[in-house]
This record gives structure tokens, sequence and C-alpha cells, in this order.
């Protein structure tokens, strides 16, 4: 026979395979422990409920088809061993027709069958609602590294917090005021990308009140993963309604009612905040005004959960902070640092925390 | 019984050469010899698969824990861009050059390649590409906008120096690889030995053809898409600005018309390595071996027409995303007639387990879920979750690394042999497969969970109420067990190069032609033309009556190719250029432009 082989040292026991498989699925049980809150298929919009459907008919599928392979795998590993001493060659089947032909076949039908209905949920995403019904239409607009969301019809302009209504149709339309952004929320649907020069629309109809997060998804520069952002689902009536949040926004900012906030109101208005951001009732910038570095409308910031898009939690003393030196709360943010004082950054604070 | 001894029986062959041979460092500067080439491209995709791997390591640091400030975002970013970059460009294709350089004329019974020189010219157009592209860390920063850099973040107003050093060096890559694509088609071709028709082609040759096809049809697409970026950061044009009229979704189409089929790229090569490891140490033939290329062949060709399923996110509209869904779809099919031809080649046969066949076997499941989540995001309603989620991380990492790196490693074991005429160590190799399996499966299985629950891709950060923190921990550890097993690796092919036992021209009982000869094959490779009678020639001479390879009693006449530093030159004077158009320096690009002109006078005018 041959001349020269090469001695073939003894092949792993079974026990070693199933030691070494049993200690992967023991880690495997670790992941799992912590609870996420952004879990893509617990969905609380009709939009991820769709996502959430399609992924649960094809991870049936996967797991039969991996299920089939794994089987046929370690059988034939255990059963065609070569036994010690067995020189004799096993037979030398070149192949079976009618297996090639099942084998095709087979996957052509459960191709038919995943791509058929999933052509149906393609058209069912992207289906315009009803204009007929009530509806809450959004202007999103990605900026470097936070989210603009205006309420045309509303008149309103808030930022990194989406407030919606339980039950009503939401348009979101998509676009970007400089590199390509992608919005998500995962327990509201699939993401949509935020591109420069295009508008693009995002349905979702939500069936559950409460408040959920998401973060940008398309690598935007140096503090993308400080990209937040957060849904609130009103209930439809009572205090927390999505129309009384609509209410509260449309009033004009509230006065300062501490001589603190006073001094946080003239530091806006004197050191330049002016420029970039709009306090309605204070000082507003032009339309024309409004540009790829123009910042959030501050009209009721103290209203928002979060500030610099869900990077610090609302505070007097985060404020401060942020603006004293926004360069050390998120990598190479674009508002400018103005070297405040401590004194004049907390009376900012103070201010802009009371803007309810 | 005829065996292998009878080749030695063959008369030595004669040489001619135009020039006499160079020794030592020279030698292998000006080589245009395949199998050095192939070594130098195997060195080179070792050592970038390292640097990789190290960055890896460092951005799996800093994910470690939430919160964490081992890096700043700039550097996660360019960390993430230069892992990625590394290991598509620097690492694996190379590793798979270095196989296709040595053994395709081994495989095919030829004496090199169809144009040496050009072969040359390949590998130092892509070596000084890697330099150029990982200089960017000494000179302002590396590239961070992602390995498929979307425009307009790539802009100058958006992104620094890196991004120069990013276009400049892959329009390097892709001159070498297209370069490469048209000398491998025209080899397999042309120079196969006597009676090896296409069908009795070893089915990895035939794999390395189908991607040298997707390697010259793909990457014009990407070079164009390189040179408008160039263009636009350079000379100020806005193919990219919208602001001006220009469109970002273009350099989405041509990066993904590239894009796609450089998946196929990376992991056809391991499925032939599969193909060819498996029916060895089962002892029988593959099953279904015209099912198995003709599957290959169809992923090829449908490569080009599944682009779009990167951009479902993009809003192409309903049709588009319908039409891109349905096309990739259609791929699964034979990729599963590949999967199940390999069971059909494990079920009967006599099995044993080297290192080699290890990796082999694991490839085909952990191939299987990657390619099953795969299924998952030709499915736009589902990809609308997934895309840029740690999910796609986890789906194309089972891929890439369970399957086109685990082929790769499995390629090591069983082709290393004849390289350097030494056995590897199985204990090491199988410390190696073990810890590398666990590794592997530690990182990306939980990712799987991290995408579903939320976690976007590329984000240096995390908050710790997120519920990301126990999978990312797991992430980091199996990132250390990968490292291990791969300096292992290192060190069982450094030790046993030196003082590994010998290998023997034939150490795997083997059936094709490139175990007829000597290991390390001489520098004509076989000292008589072989004459191929089936798809298994070295089997059916070793076993079949009738089918001996017939040995010549009269000494064959070998032209050989000489050493050439003319490649290298014209790769220096790209080089150049690309320095002039990063620094700015006009007439050092018209200077090697001119040195282009010499030197391709140079070169058609030298003596062969």
């Amino acid at each position: 026979m041959h001349t020269d082989a090469a001695p073939h040292r003894p092949s792993p026991s079974l026990a070693t395979w199933l030691i070494a498989c049993l200690s992967l699925l023991g880690a495997f049980a670790l992941s799992g422990c912590d609870k996420p809150t952004r879990d893509v298929y617990q969905p609380v919009a009709d939009s991820a409920e769709i996502s959430a459907w399609f992924y649960h008919l094809v991870l049936a599928v996967d797991a039969v088809i991996l299920a089939i392979v794994v089987t046929i795998l370690v059988v034939a590993i255990v059963r065609f061993r070569k036994k010690p001493g067995d020189e004799e060659l096993p037979p030398q089947s070149f192949g079976n027709m009618k297996m090639e032909v099942a084998w095709t076949v087979i996957p052509t039908l459960i191709v038919i069958g995943i791509t058929v209905p999933t052509l149906g949920g393609i058209f069912e995403l992207a289906r315009k609602p009803d204009l007929n019904q009530k509806i809450i239409e959004v202007e999103v607009t990605g900026k470097q590294w936070w989210w603009e969301f205006d309420y045309a019809k509303e008149k309103l302009n808030t930022a990194n917090e989406l407030h919606v209504e339980v039950g009503t149709q939401v348009i979101l339309n998509m676009t970007s005021a400089d590199v390509i952004h992608s919005w998500w929320v995962p327990r509201i649907g699939g993401k949509r990308d935020a591109n420069p020069g295009r508008r693009y629309p995002f349905y979702f109809r939500p069936y559950q009140v409460g408040t959920f997060d998401g973060q940008c998804a398309e690598l935007c520069g140096a503090s993308h993963a400080l990209m937040g952002t957060r849904v609130i689902v009103h209930p439809k009536t009572g205090a927390d309604s999505y129309e009384a949040w609509v209410a509260r926004e449309q009033q004009q900012a509230q006065k300062p009612a501490t001589p603190q906030q006073e001094a946080g109101q003239k530091v806006f208005m004197t050191k330049g905040c002016v420029a970039c951001h709009t306090i309605r009732g204070v000082s507003e910038l032009a339309v024309g005004a409004r540009s790829r570095t123009s910042g959030p409308n501050l009209t009721h910031v103290g209203g928002r959960t979060s500030i610099a898009a869900r990077t610090l939690p609302m505070t007097a003393q985060n404020i401060a902070k942020w603006v004293k030196n926004p360069q050390a709360v998120k990598q190479g943010a674009l508002m400018t640092n103005l070297g405040l004082s401590d004194e004049e950054a907390a009376a900012v604070g103070a201010y802009l925390a009371s803007l309810k | 019984m005829a065996s292998i001894a009878d080749f030695a029986r063959a008369p030595a062959p004669t040489y001619h050469m135009a020039r006499p041979p160079k020794t030592g460092l020279m030698d292998w500067l000006t080589t245009v010899d395949h199998k050095k080439i192939g070594i130098l491209y195997g060195l080179s995709g070792l050592f970038y698969l390292l640097v990789g791997g190290l960055e890896a390591l460092l951005f799996r640091i800093q994910l470690a824990v939430p919160d964490n400030d081992f890096l700043t975002g700039e550097q996660f970013n360019g960390l993430v861009t230069m892992h990625a970059t590394t290991m598509v460009f620097l690492a694996v294709m190379p590793i798979i050059a270095a196989i296709s350089n040595y053994f395709i004329p081994l495989m095919i019974g030829a004496r090199d390649v169809a144009f040496p020189r050009m072969n040359a010219f390949s590998f130092w157009t892509f070596l000084f590409g890697s330099l150029l592209l990982n200089s960017s860390f000494l000179f302002g920063g590396a590239p961070n906008a992602g390995w498929f850099g979307y425009a307009p973040l790539t802009g100058s107003q958006y992104s620094g120096s890196g991004i120069d050093f990013w276009w400049t060096g892959l329009a390097m890559l892709a001159i070498s690889s297209m370069v490469a694509g048209v000398n491998f088609i025209v080899t397999i071709l042309n120079m196969r030995a006597p009676g090896m028709t296409l069908m009795r082609m070893p089915v990895l040759v035939w794999m390395i053809l189908v991607i040298q096809f997707l390697l010259a049809f793909s990457f014009p697409p990407i070079t164009v898409g390189l040179i408008l970026l160039g263009f636009d950061r350079t000379f100020g044009t806005v193919f990219y600005q919208v602001s001006m009229g220009g469109d970002p979704q273009l350099w989405q189409h041509l990066f993904w018309l590239f894009g796609h089929p450089e998946v196929y790229v990376l992991i056809l090569p391991s499925m032939g390595i599969v193909s060819e490891i498996l029916p060895v140490f089962t002892r029988r033939p593959l099953f279904g071996h015209h099912a198995v290329i003709f599957s290959g062949v169809a992923i090829g060709f449908m490569g080009f027409g599944v682009w779009g399923h990167h951009m479902f996110t993009v809003g192409m509209g309903p049709i588009a995303d319908a039409a891109f869904a349905s096309t990739t779809a259609i791929v699964g099919i034979p990729t599963g007639v590949k999967i199940f031809n390999w069971l059909g080649t494990l079920w009967g046969g006599k099995i044993t387990f080297p290192t080699a066949m290890l990796f082999a076997v694991s490839f085909i499941p952990m191939f299987t879920i990657g390619g099953l989540s795969g299924v998952m995001h030709s499915s736009p309603p589902i990809d609308l979750q997934q895309h840029n989620s740690y999910f796609v991380v986890a789906h194309f990492h089972y891929v890439l690394v369970g399957g086109a790196l685990q082929g790769l490693f499995a390629g090591v074991y069983f082709y290393l042999p004849k390289i350097t005429g030494k056995l590897l160590s199985e204990k090491l190799g199988k410390v190696h497969f073990w810890v590398f399996l666990a590794g592997m499966n530690l990182t990306f299985f939980p990712q799987h969970f991290l995408g579903n629950h939320g976690m976007p891709r590329r984000i240096y950060t995390y908050p710790a109420d997120a519920g990301w923190n126990t999978d990312n921990m797991l992430g980091t550890i199996g990132v250390i067990l990968m490292a291990t097993a791969t300096l292992v690796m290192v060190y069982n092919i450094l030790t046993s190069w030196k003082k590994g036992k010998p290998a023997g021209n034939d150490p795997w009982d083997a059936s094709t032609l490139e175990w007829m000869t000597t290991s390390p094959p001489p520098v004509h490779n076989f000292d008589f033309t072989p004459v191929v009678l089936s798809e298994r020639p070295l089997w059916d001479h070793k076993r079949t009556p009738g089918f001996e390879i017939p040995v010549p009693e009269t000494s064959e006449s070998i032209h050989m190719p000489s050493n050439s530093w003319r490649p290298m030159l014209i790769s220096v004077c790209i080089l150049l250029i690309m320095v002039g158009l990063l620094t700015h320096l006009w007439p050092l690009c018209i200077v090697a432009a001119l040195g282009i002109v010499a030197g391709v006078y140079l070169w058609v005018t030298e003596p062969a």
C-alpha cells in the first residue's frame, strides 16, 4: 500500500466529546441570567409583532434542520469510526442520484414555504396606513448624536424621547442631517435607517403603555454608542395621556422661579447658547438658522427623563456637568464648550431642569 | 500492486532557465516560484491573523463589563474597523491565496501558474497595500468608519486621515486580487495535466476557480467605489455628498455588489478543503462529487444577485426588498446540498480523526448554524430587527470563524506537511482544536441572545441595566480561549517545521496529485508530467489495476521561469502613487506613474 503513512493517534473517546459539549451547554445556560429590557421578541407594537412572528416561524424550521444535521453527524461519527486493526476499505460509493434529488427538492420546498409568507410580510410592513384615522406623524432627524422629533401638525419639537399614544397609528418620517443613522427601539419594531437627503416612512401602532428604550444602530462616529432614544407610549385618557402631554409641550417655557434659575436664563441668553438652541418664549432660532449643527429644542427639556440622548439621567447637576464640558461626557460632541464657570454651569442646570 | 514509490524511478528532468537562480534573501524578494509565493502569502496571512486577533482582544476587554472606559469611542471604532478589514483582506484572503498558490499547480499537475511574474506582482502589491493600511496606526489614527465604510461618514468633514489610508490600502489589495483572479482562471483552465478533465478536477480546485471569477468580477465595483471616495476626499468631488446632489446609497450598492460575493470568496475555499479532507479520512470518495461542484458554482453565480439583503433597512421599497429576499433564500438550496453530501461522505465510511479531520468535521455543524441564521436574514421582517445587531455578528462569525477559518485550519494541518516535509504535532493540534471550538462557541453563541435583546453592533459601551452583561463577559472569555488556541497553533507550526516527524510524500494516503511528489516538492514540482485517468488519480494508482499513472523512461526537459525584480518594481510604484495621493505630493504621483510605464516596458522585454 502506501509507503510512509503518518501514525494516526487514537481518536478522542466518546467521553471527551460529551464532556466538551456539556460544559459548553453549561456556559450557555449562564447567558440568559440577565433580564433583558429590550427583548426583540416581547413586542409592544404591530411592527415588532410581525417581525417576531416570522422569527419564530424560521426558528422552528431552522431548529428541525439543525437537529437533523447534528443527529446524522453524531450517529455517523459514533457508528462509522474506524475500528483498530480494521484495514479493509469501506464500500466506495460515489453518490446516489435519488438522494441528491431529495436533498435538492426538500430544501427548495422549505425555501418556498418560508419565502411566500415573507413576501406578504414585506408588503404588510410597507402598507401605508389609512389616513382617515387619527394619526401621529413625526419627522425624525438623526444628528450626531441625538434625535430630533418634529410634530408638524401639533407644532412642537422635542428631542430623543418620542411620545405616542397607545392604539394610535404612528408614522415616523426618517431622515438625517449629517451621516446615516438608524432608529431602533426593539420592542416597537425593526430598525429604519435615517438617510441624509431622503425621507422614508416607518409605520407602527403601539398596543402597550410604557417606556421603551432603543438606540442608534448604524455606526455614525465617535459617540455612536451614546445616541440613545426612548419611546413613551401614553394612555388615551387621564393626567398622563398623550393629549395632556401635547397640551403641556405646546405651552411657552416656564418663567424662572428662583434667583439661580434667573441667573441661568441670563447665561443662556448671553453666553452663546441661543446660537443653536430654542426655548420658546425666550429665544427662538429662525427656521433658516436650523442646521446640521443646531441643537435640541429646550422649551420643555426638564420634562424629559434624560439628557444628551439618554447619556445621563435628567438632573440639574447632570446638565451642569454636560454644559461645562460636553466632550468629557460624549467624545466628539458638537456642542461648544463655552468655558462656563462652575457657578454659571450650575445656574444653567437649575434653569433648564426647571423647564418641565 | 503499484505504489507511489514507483514515481521515484522517473529520471530527473533537465532545466532551462533564462538566468541563473538567485539565493538567500534576494531569491525570496525576486521569486516567481508559486510555492515560495505561497509561503510568503501564508506567513503574511498568519501574521495578520494574530494582528486581527489582538485587535479583537482589545475591544473585547472594553466590552467585558458595562460602562467601561478602557477605550474611547474613537479608539474602539478604529479597532473594530481594522479587525474586520484585517481579518477579511489581510488574514483569510492571503491564507486562501497561500493554499491556492502552493497547491493549485500541484493539484492539477502543472509546473507553475500561467503568469509567474504576475503572481509575484499580486503578492507584493498585497503586502505593500497591507502595510500602507496598517501604517495608519502610526500616522494620525486608524480608519474608523466600519469595514464597510458607509458614506457619508467616510467624507472628509466627518472622518480623519485614517480613511485615506483605508481607501488607498484597499485599492492596492483590490488590484492584487483582480490580477490574481485572472492569473488563476488562466492557470486552471489551461494548465491541467493531460487527462484531467474539468470533472476530474479536485473539488478544492473547482472552488478556487469559482472564487477567482468572483474576485475578477466583484472587485471592480468596490475599486470604482473606492476611487470615487478618494476623489471626494482628495479633490473635493461630491459623489457621496447629499448637499451637492451626490448619493451615499451609491456607495452601499457598489460596496455590497462586491461585499456579498466576497463572503463566498471567503467560504468556498474552505468548503473545497473540507471536500478534500473528508474523503481521505473516511477512506471513501466524496459523496455526490458532481453535485458538490455544481452547488459551489451555483453559490458563486447567485452571489452576485443578493447584495440588497444588506440594505433592507435603507428603504429601497417593498419591490426591491421582495426581490432580494427571494434570491437570498435560494442560496440556501445549494448550501444545503453541500452539507448533506458531506454527511453522506461520512455515513458508511471508516473514519479516523487526526486534527485536520476534527476541524473539517466541526466545520459542518458550525457552518450549518451560521447558514441557518442566514436564512433568517433573508426575510426582511426578521432582518429589520437583526440587522446591525449582535445577532448578525453571531451569524457571520459562525460562517467566517466556524466555517471559513476552521476550514483553513483543517487545511493547515492537512497541507502544511507537504510544504515543510514535517508532520505537525497531533497532541498540540487537538489542544488547538478543542480550545478553539469552545472559545468560538462561548463568544459567538451568546451573541445571538445579545442581538435578540437589542444590543447593536459597534457600540463601545453599554449601560449596566440593559441585560447584556453576562453574554458580553462570556464573549470576552471566549476570545481569550481562541487567542490561546491560535498561539498553540503558531507554536505547533514553528516547532514542527524545525523538528517535526518527517511526513513522507503521502502522509494521509490521499488520492490527489499533490501527494505523488516529494514533501517539499522540487522546484519543478514533478519529475514528469502525470497522466490523469480518473477523478482520484493517486488513489486509483495505488489500488485499481489498469489505472496506474505511467512513469516515463526518458528524462523530461523543463523550462522554468527565472527570478525577476520587475514585479516588485511596479508594486513599489503603485505604493508611491498611493503615498503621493495621501500626502498630496503630486510630483511623486507623476514620477511613480512613469515608473510603472518603465516597469511594464522592462517586464515585457525581459527574457523569461
